[in-house]
C-alpha cells in the first residue's frame, strides 16, 4: 500500500483543509492509499517511511527545520504545497525590509523566544522538493491530480501559463483595463481564475508564471494609480523571498 | 518522586500544540500549554501597506477562520475611514458568516472531535464502520464551502471581501439556491445535535469565573459591544483596556485575561447567554444535556447547536437579501488618517482587530488578538482541575483525557 502523509509547518491549516475538502476523491483513494501521517486530521501517525509527503507552510522555526528534516530521509517523494512552502508565503514579504530580531521585539517585547525563529523561507531552500503546488490555498483539484498522476506513475506536470489564459476562458472582461489593479499577466494558473471572475484582480498567490515581465506589470499598475512601491509591494505579498523584478527577456524562473 | 508526561504533538487540532504535565509526589505541580507555531509577525507585515492589502494578509492567520479575520479586518478600516456598508452587504457579510461557522464547526465536530467519543483514531477510519456519519458531516461542511465560495471567490480565503463591500454579488437564482440548501440542510443539523446529544460526556466542571462573547452571542450577527459575564460591557474601542496581554515563557500565543482572570470565549460562552434562534432555543429545551453549563467538554455540542441557529438565521438572510435585491456591492471608500476596531465572532471566540493609518491609507501600526490566545490560560486552568483528579489513572488515560479535553476547545 502506497503511504502518504500530510504535515503543516508555519502556516494557516488552509491547504490541509482545501486537502480534507476533497471529500469524496479522498474516500476513493483510501482503497488505494494509507495515509499514515496526517497530524490534522488522525491520532496514530507513523514517520517511519512514506512514499508521497506533502508539506504545507514556510520553514520559519528549529522545530519545522528539524521535523523536514527528518521527514525528508525518509520520503520518496515531496510536494510543497501552497504559497507558504513553495515561496515562503505572505509571512515572507518583508523579508528583505525588517530584520527579524526586529519582527521579534516588535510582536513579543523581547528576542526570547521558547525555541529558535528565523526567517520565513520556502521548504526547498532546506530539503528537495519534487514537485511545487503553489496556491493560497492550493488547487485542491492539483492535488488531487498530483496523486492520482504519481499512483499511475506520470510525472504530474501543470503548464506555467499565466492566470490571463484562463481568465479569458472564462469570458472576463480584462480588469487592468477597467483600470483595477490585477496580476494576471504575471501569475502562474491553475487555479482556473475565481477572483477575476468576481470581479476582483488577480493577486498574485500562485507566484510566477513562465517568463513573467514585472518591469511591464508595474509600469501597467503605475499607470493606473498605484505608486511604484505599492506596486512593488502588491506583487510581493504572495512572491515572498523569491521576488524580484524580472523583465521578460531575463528568461525563465 | 518527580514525573513529567508531554503529549509533544497535539493531533486533530489546527495548528501546533504541546502539552507538559509535571507530577511530583502524587500532586500535580505544572501544567504547560505550550503552543509551538511558528511566529508569522502580522502586526509586522501589515506595516507600510495600502488598506487594499490587509484584509488580504489578515485572512491567512487561519484558513479555517479566514472570513471573520477578513470581516474584522475590514470592519476596523471602515471604522477608521468611516465606511457605512448598506444593509445588503451587511447581509451578505452575515451569510458569509453563516458559510464559515457551517464549515468550521462541522469540521470540528466530524473530524476533529468525534473520533475521540467514538473511539477511532480518526473520521477517516470511521468510515467502515459508520459511513453515513461520516458522509453527514461531509455534506454540512459542503453547504458551507459553497456558501464561502459563491460569495467569496473560493472555500478558502476568498478575495471578493472588501472594504466597503464586495466587488460582485451572487445573482437571485444563486442566493435562493442557499436558501433552498440550507432548508434542506436543517433536519441534518437537528440529526447532529440530538447525535451529540446522545453520547457520553466525560464530567468535568470548569473553575473559570469569567464568560465573555459580543453583545449579540449569535455567530452571524455583528455588534460593536462586547458582553462580560459579570455585567461589564465594553466598546470594541476600549477592548484593551480590558484584554490585556503577556508574553509566556514558553509558548509562542500571548497569554490574555481580562480583570486578571483567565476567562471562557468560544462556542459554549455564546451559548450559554441563551440568547439563540427561538427555534433553536425550543428544541434545546429538548436535549438531555443543557446550557449553561460549565463542563467544557459541552462545548462540542455548544457547536451543534449554533450550527441550527446559523442556519436558521441564514434562511432569513437569503429572504431580506432577496427582498432588497438588486442592491449596490460596494459603497465608496475615502481613505483619511486615523485608528478603526474591528471585533467579531470567531469560531473559536471573539477576536480583535486595530489599525492605525497614515492620510494616504497606509497601515502604520496594527494589533490582533486571536482566539487561541485568549484561551491559553483557560485551557491551563481547566487541565489543572483535570489532572488533580486523575492523578490516580495510568499515565496513557491522563494525556488521553487531557487531549479530549484541549480537543474540544478547538484552540
Amino acid at each position: 500500500m502506497v503511504k502518504i502523509g500530510v504535515i503543516g509547518l508555519t502556516g494557516c491549516s488552509g491547504c490541509q483543509c482545501e486537502i480534507l475538502n476533497c471529500q469524496d476523491a479522498l474516500l476513493k483513494l483510501l482503497s488505494k492509499v494509507e495515509i499514515s501521517l496526517f497530524p490534522l486530521a488522525k491520532d496514530d501517525n507513523l514517520e517511519d517511511e512514506l512514499d508521497l509527503l506533502f508539506v504545507e507552510g514556510s520553514v520559519s522555526t528549529s522545530l519545522d527545520r528539524d521535523w523536514l528534516l527528518r521527514l525528508r530521509e525518509r520520503t520518496k517523494v515531496l510536494v510543497a504545497v501552497g504559497s507558504c512552502a513553495c515561496y515562503g508565503g505572505v509571512q515572507a514579504q518583508r523579508n528583505d525590509e525588517v530584520q527579524i530580531e526586529e519582527m521579534v521585539k516588535e510582536v513579543y517585547g523581547s528576542w526570547k523566544l521558547p525555541f529558535e525563529v528565523f526567517k520565513p523561507s520556502p521548504v526547498s531552500e532546506f530539503v528537495k522538493v519534487d514537485y511545487f503546488l503553489p496556491g493560497c490555498p492550493l488547487d485542491k483539484k492539483q492535488f488531487v491530480y498530483t496523486v492520482s498522476f504519481l499512483l499511475n506513475g506520470v510525472k504530474p506536470f501543470f503548464p506555467k501559463i499565466p492566470v490571463c489564459h484562463e481568465c479569458k476562458l472564462s469570458e472576463n472582461e480584462c480588469l487592468l483595463l477597467k483600470g483595477i489593479p490585477c496580476q494576471g499577466p504575471v501569475t502562474y494558473a491553475g487555479c482556473g481564475a475565481p477572483c477575476t471572475s468576481k470581479g476582483v484582480g488577480c493577486q498574485g498567490c500562485r507566484g510566477d508564471c513562465d517568463f513573467p515581465n514585472h518591469e511591464e506589470i508595474i509600469s501597467i499598475l503605475t499607470k493606473k494609480g498605484l505608486s511604484y512601491e505599492d506596486a512593488l509591494k502588491f506583487l510581493k505579498v504572495f512572491r515572498g523571498n523569491t521576488f524580484r523584478v524580472r523583465r521578460v527577456d531575463e528568461k525563465g524562473a | 518522586m518527580k514525573k513529567e508526561l508531554n503529549v509533544n504533538h497535539l493531533t486533530r487540532v489546527e495548528g501546533h500544540g504541546a502539552v507538559d504535565i509535571v507530577i511530583e509526589n502524587s500532586r500535580l505541580s505544572e501544567i504547560r500549554l505550550r503552543f509551538a507555531e511558528g511566529p508569522r509577525f502580522f502586526e509586522v507585515i501589515t506595516k507600510d501597506r495600502l488598506y487594499t492589502e490587509i484584509p488580504k494578509i489578515v485572512s491567512r492567520i487561519c484558513g479555517i477562520c479566514y472570513v471573520s479575520h477578513r470581516l474584522a479586518a475590514v470592519f476596523a478600516i471602515e471604522d477608521a475611514f468611516r465606511v457605512k456598508v448598506n444593509r445588503g452587504i451587511e447581509l451578505l457579510r452575515s451569510l458569509l458568516t453563516v458559510g464559515e461557522f457551517l464549515e468550521s464547526h462541522s469540521l470540528h465536530i466530524y473530524f476533529l472531535a468525534l473520533p475521540d467519543y467514538m473511539g477511532y483514531p480518526s473520521t477517516l477510519a470511521m468510515v467502515k464502520d459508520y459511513p453515513n456519519v461520516v458522509k453527514r458531516g461531509f455534506k454540512l461542511k459542503e453547504v458551507g464551502n459553497r456558501i464561502m465560495k459563491l460569495i467569496g471567490g473560493k472555500t478558502v480565503h476568498g478575495e471578493n471581501i472588501l472594504v466597503g463591500g464586495f466587488a460582485s454579488i451572487p445573482s437571485r437564482e444563486e442566493l435562493e439556491e442557499v436558501g433552498r440548501s440550507l432548508l434542506k440542510l436543517i433536519p441534518e443539523i437537528e440529526s447532529t445535535l440530538f447525535f451529540l446529544d446522545g453520547l457520553e460526556y466525560p464530567e468535568f466542571e470548569s473553575s473559570h469565573e469569567m464568560e465573555m462573547c459580543l453583545n449579540s452571542p449569535s455567530p452571524s450577527l455583528f455588534s460593536s459591544e462586547v458582553s462580560l459575564s459579570d455585567g461589564t460591557n465594553f466598546t470594541k474601542r476600549e477592548y484593551e483596556l480590558f484584554v490585556r496581554e503577556e508574553v509566556s515563557p514558553y509558548s509562542t500565543a500571548k497569554v490574555s485575561k481580562v480583570k486578571g482572570k483567565p476567562f471562557l470565549i468560544g462556542p459554549l460562552a455564546r451559548v450559554n447567554r441563551l440568547e439563540l434562534h427561538p427555534k433553536v432555543l425550543e428544541l434545546t429545551k429538548r436535549l438531555k444535556h443543557s446550557f449553561p453549563s460549565k463542563n467544557s467538554h459541552l462545548a462540542n455540542l455548544a457547536r451543534a447547536v449554533e450550527l441550527l441557529d446559523v442556519a436558521y438565521r441564514g434562511v432569513e438572510f437569503v429572504e431580506e437579501l432577496l427582498s432588497l435585491y438588486p442592491f449596490e456591492p460596494t459603497v465608496e471608500v475615502n481613505p483619511r488618517e486615523g485608528t478603526g476596531f474591528g471585533v467579531k465572532e470567531a469560531p473559536r471566540g471573539t477576536l480583535y482587530h486595530k489599525y492605525t493609518f497614515d492620510s494616504k491609507g497606509r497601515c502604520i501600526g496594527a494589533n490582533i488578538i486571536t482566539p487561541t490566545a485568549q484561551l491559553q490560560s483557560v485551557i491551563e486552568d481547566d487541565l489543572r482541575a483535570l489532572v488533580e483528579t486523575s492523578l490516580d489513572s495510568e499515565d496513557s488515560e491522563i494525556k488521553k483525557r487531557a487531549e479530549v479535553l484541549i480537543r474540544a476547545y478547538d484552540p
